[in-house]
């Protein structure tokens, strides 16, 4: 525990110390090594309890009424932790590359080194905090931090509203996780999670499932599902890479750690909360998978990817928690294991993809893919790293998106003995994470093609090149992890083992490690085969280079008699995905803005296509009636009339009272 | 045993593909009065373009020719856990099915990666279109292994497939599970109604006009690749179908899934000769009928295992 504390005060202080030097050279190198050093610090006991070992506890008394802090680092606590530091300072050292132009100019980079130290800050808090105001608090503060990272670029106004829009959504999330704290306070008496989850596991009931409703409320809006996303993709559209890298790869995996937390202490979960996770989870999948068919910003397209991926790893967790109803061990983990480990994957090739598109965008000063095209040839490594964290991303062998998917699916697929009809719904759910996946193929082989691939399309943007070591590091680091996990998943495995166990705590030891081992063998072969295919496919591109070498013969591409095509002509991002998105018209909003041309000499004629997203351009509108409605009405009352303010005052009378009464045996 | 059955499952996913390509062409030469080529033409034209110096467009990356052999691997390690002789595959494992998915589903991304490379607009037309039908195929294979894990209770592909005929309500959804298999096979195989190799207009392919710029070896590689695909998926066909269980009568199940496979050629060229292509804006609901065939034939499990 001491390393632990340890730990946050280095990154306090660095932070504190990132605002004192004249030079953003110091300051960014202070951030830096304070994060390495807390990073290593919290290592040295996150390691040994993800390893097996026993829980680390401590205590901190505190002021009046809080009382005592207690912290405990768990399996499920150190999973999240192992990676989620290592990310954050990978995080910190792409964004000195990133935030390079900066460095001699006036603006104090410290805040933003600052600013990243406070988020792995309030991840310690958030994953070892036993007490529910500790949770609340670095919950507060991961929100805080991140709204201040995503409006670095505040003279845009666009970038303010952006991190408003944010600041906004996380509260209301807020206000039901405290609303769902409170609840169960009034209950137990108690601010410890144990003591929360004790009265959970003995209370099954209406109270509960409400509980369990807020919660799923609040998680959805901080980790993004559908229809709770519509924060996301303006927020990362806005921020600077990395730190959209980081808040859809790592901080906003808290609200899938604080989900799995709570399925922890729930105790046996109703039927119900098993499907509706999977029913959440999979409108979320199928829902933000669509939406990044239709993005034409590359940021904004991989934002709504998290959605998706979200909802991936939450039907993983729905079917762990109907496993855990049904007493199927099996499924449990299945469930929990593929869900946590496409949280680990998800991860690692989400911040990668974000990287590469910040590498884009430093270069290009674009992140517009209609504008870009042919970087392959230029930025090759970014190139690589977009595309292998594509084909993870669409899970596909041989990287690591497939191994999880693969538990998930072998959990839907599930051969055990459930009724027939639970087992046809496990397999639509199953069969909407294929249309998932050919979706999100879709729209990878459309963002890579479009702006990596073939000729550039706007000539009057910066010539290419690499960008800074700063970057490519950490992107490489990213991928060869991307890659390792997808030959060899039993690494990731064995980081997802011990909190799997943890869910299956009430299982005799033997049952546990039984299904341990079942897992081990089944990835270790997932493992071969997407080794084996990456082998072999070497051997064959090595075979035809090196024994049938002749060189081939360069020319233009087939254009069918045409011979004065010029890159403009190309295939655009929204011509290759218009075909699909207009038959889900009634999801996504496609905006067309068009003019024609006209005469015998036609100039100056465009068709934009624009995809909108729905769900906030229908908030905005129902807050807009709203709004006017109100208006409307406080015109029509007549404020000096005595009438209105009588009966207005009784009926909050009748609220009020109507509220105690409801609330008699519920306040200790 | 398994071995003898390997080597003649691998018999039939290297030699299939030059067969039924050759079966689909002659009998659409029947059909119009001709002769038509040799059963071994393709194994001809593909050994010529082996032989052939290949054209790359300048505006290809080096990604582009590796991306045959990728799509090639991929369907061969599909293949090696597709059942063919019934409930039989070389490499058989628990929830194979998924790799076999995903590994085409690599070799997709791959083929339509390469046909954007060259930035030619008839190419990533073509791309965008195996990339939207292929969201409304993808799907029904999930469907009919869903169907086929909840009346069987197995887990490996071969398994699922092979024992499917032993189980109550075989009769009932067999037909519509073989026309889900035959309208994926068009789909994937890009065969008629719902792509036509024969044409020769750009703006109405969606296989071939990938392959444009492809030529030489490569484009040899990516032919038998895509002959490959329906070899397998005429496999599954008939390993629905076949009574025989390859184990315990080998002979017979061996002939008839030859036999099975062979008839499916001659029903994809017998369809070809007799249909248009359909409108591209037809095909989504085309291969809705096969997710339709697919969800009934569940329904009907459901149903059956209810006890209704």
């Amino acid at each position: 525990m001491n390393q632990l504390i340890l730990a946050v005060l280095v990154l306090m202080l660095g932070a504190g110390l990132c605002l004192l030097p004249t030079s953003n050279r110091i300051r960014a190198g202070i951030g830096l090594i304070s994060q390495a050093i807390a990073t290593l610090l919290a290592w040295s006991v996150v390691i040994p309890v993800l390893m097996g070992g026993p829980d680390i506890a401590g205590e901190m008394p505190w002021a009046y009424p809080i009382g005592e802090l207690h912290f405990r680092l768990d399996a499920l606590g150190a999973f999240f932790l192992s990676w989620s530091l290592p990310m954050t300072f990978l995080g910190s050292i792409y964004a000195v590359g990133y935030m390079q132009k900066h460095f001699q100019g006036p603006r104090h980079l410290g805040v933003h080194f600052a600013l990243l130290n406070m988020v792995s800050v309030s991840f310690l808090l958030v994953y070892t905090g036993e007490h529910a105001v500790t949770f609340l608090f670095g919950w507060e503060i991961a929100a805080l931090a991140a709204w201040l990272l995503v409006i670095w670029d505040y003279p845009n106004q666009k970038v303010r509203f952006a991190g408003f829009n944010y600041l906004v959504s996380t509260h209301v999330g807020l206000i039901f996780l405290v609303a769902a704290v409170m609840i169960l306070y009034t209950h137990s008496h108690s601010w410890f999670l144990d003591d929360f989850g004790d009265w959970m596991s003995r209370n099954p009931g209406t109270l509960r499932n409400g509980v369990f409703l807020l919660l799923v409320t609040s998680f959805g809006l901080k980790s993004a599902f559908f229809p709770f996303h519509s924060w996301l993709p303006r927020a990362h559209a806005a921020a600077p890479a990395h730190v959209s890298a980081l808040m859809s790869g790592v901080i906003h995996k808290a609200g899938l750690y604080a989900l799995v937390r709570f399925l922890l202490l729930l105790g046996k979960p109703d039927e119900w909360m098993g499907w509706f996770l999977i029913v959440f989870s999979v409108t979320s999948a199928v829902v933000g998978g669509l939406y990044t068919v239709g993005q034409r910003d590359l940021k904004r397209l991989l934002g709504y990817s998290s959605t998706e991926n979200v909802g991936i790893a939450g039907i993983g967790f729905g079917a762990g928690c109907l496993g855990l109803t049904w007493d199927i061990p099996s499924l449990v983990m299945l469930g929990f294991g593929g869900g946590l480990l496409h949280v680990l994957n998800h991860a690692f090739f989400k911040c990668q993809l974000f990287y590469a598109a910040g590498c884009v965008y430093q270069i290009k000063h674009v992140i517009d893919m209609e504008r870009l095209g042919g970087l392959f040839k230029q930025m090759p490594v970014t190139a690589v790293c977009f595309i292998i964290g594509g084909v993870a991303i669409s899970a596909l062998p041989p990287f690591n998106g497939f191994a999880s998917e693969f538990m998930i699916y072998s959990g839907l697929f599930s051969n055990d003995s459930i009724g027939v009809w639970a087992k046809l719904a496990l397999s639509l759910a199953a069969t909407a994470l294929a249309f998932v996946g050919a979706v999100s193929a879709l729209s990878i082989t459309r963002a890579f093609g479009v702006v990596f691939l073939g000729n550039s399309r706007d000539a009057s943007l910066p010539e290419a090149h690499e960008a800074s070591r700063w970057m490519l590091i950490p992107m490489g680091i990213h991928a060869l992890g991307t890659v390792l996990l997808g030959v060899a998943p039993v690494l990731g495995f064995a980081m997802v083992a011990a909190p799997t166990a943890l869910l299956m705590h009430h299982l005799p030891h033997t049952v546990t490690t039984e299904n341990l081992h079942a897992m081990i063998s089944t990835l270790t072969r997932i493992g071969a085969i997407s080794g084996a295919l990456l082998a072999s496919i070497s051997v064959m591109v090595w075979l035809r280079f090196r024994f049938f070498a002749q060189s081939p013969v360069r020319n233009a591409t087939w254009g069918c008699g045409y011979d004065a095509p010029n890159t403009r002509m190309q295939y655009t991002g929204a011509s290759f995905s218009t075909d699909f998105a207009e038959r889900f018209k009634n999801v996504m909003v496609l905006l067309k803005r068009e003019k024609a041309p006209t005469g015998y000499f036609p100039s100056d004629s465009y068709v934009i296509t624009d995809c909108v997203d729905a769900v906030e351009r229908r908030l905005y509108s129902v807050i807009g009636h709203g709004d006017e409605t109100a208006t409307e009405v406080s015109r029509k009352m007549q404020e000096d009339d005595p009438r209105l303010a009588f009966s207005a005052g009784l009926a909050a009378l009748v609220a009020i009272a109507a509220l105690v009464l409801l609330a008699e045996g519920a306040l200790p | 045993m398994r071995i003898l059955l390997a080597l003649i499952h691998w018999a039939f996913v290297l030699a299939m593909p030059i067969f039924l390509i050759g079966l689909v062409n002659r009998s659409k030469s029947w059909w119009v009065g001709r002769k038509g080529p040799r059963l071994l033409q393709s194994a001809f034209d593909l050994w010529r373009l082996l032989g052939k110096r290949p054209v790359v467009s300048t505006a290809a990356s080096p990604l582009f020719r590796p991306g045959a052999y990728v799509v090639l691997v991929c369907g061969l390690l599909a293949a090696s856990m597709t059942p063919m002789l019934g409930q039989f595959a070389p490499l058989q494992f628990s929830h194979d099915f998924i790799v076999v998915a995903y590994t085409l589903g690599l070799a997709r991304i791959v083929l339509m990666i390469s046909a954007i490379e060259v930035g030619s607009s008839f190419e990533g037309m073509g791309a965008a279109r195996e990339a939207s039908f292929s969201t409304y195929a993808e799907p029904v294979l999930f469907l009919l292994i869903g169907t086929a894990s909840a009346a069987t209770g197995m887990t490996s592909f071969a398994d699922l497939i092979g024992h499917l005929h032993n189980t109550p309500y075989y009769a009932i959804i067999v037909a519509p599970l073989v026309l889900a298999l035959l309208i994926l096979l068009q789909a994937e195989a890009a065969r008629v109604p719902v792509d036509d190799p024969m044409t020769h207009l750009e703006l109405t392919m969606i296989h071939e006009v990938m392959i444009l710029d492809h030529s030489g070896p490569e484009l040899a590689v990516m032919q038998y690749a895509a002959a490959l695909k329906m070899s397998m998926y005429a496999g599954l066909i008939a390993a629905l179908i076949n009574p025989f269980n390859p184990f315990s009568d080998p002979l017979a199940g061996i002939l008839a899934s030859l036999a099975l496979m062979l008839t499916v050629a001659v029903v994809v060229g017998c369809i070809e000769s007799l249909s248009a292509r359909l409108p591209m804006r037809w095909v989504p609901a085309y291969l809705l009928i096969a997710s339709v065939a697919a969800l009934g034939s569940m329904v009907v499990i459901g149903l059956g295992a209810s006890g209704v």
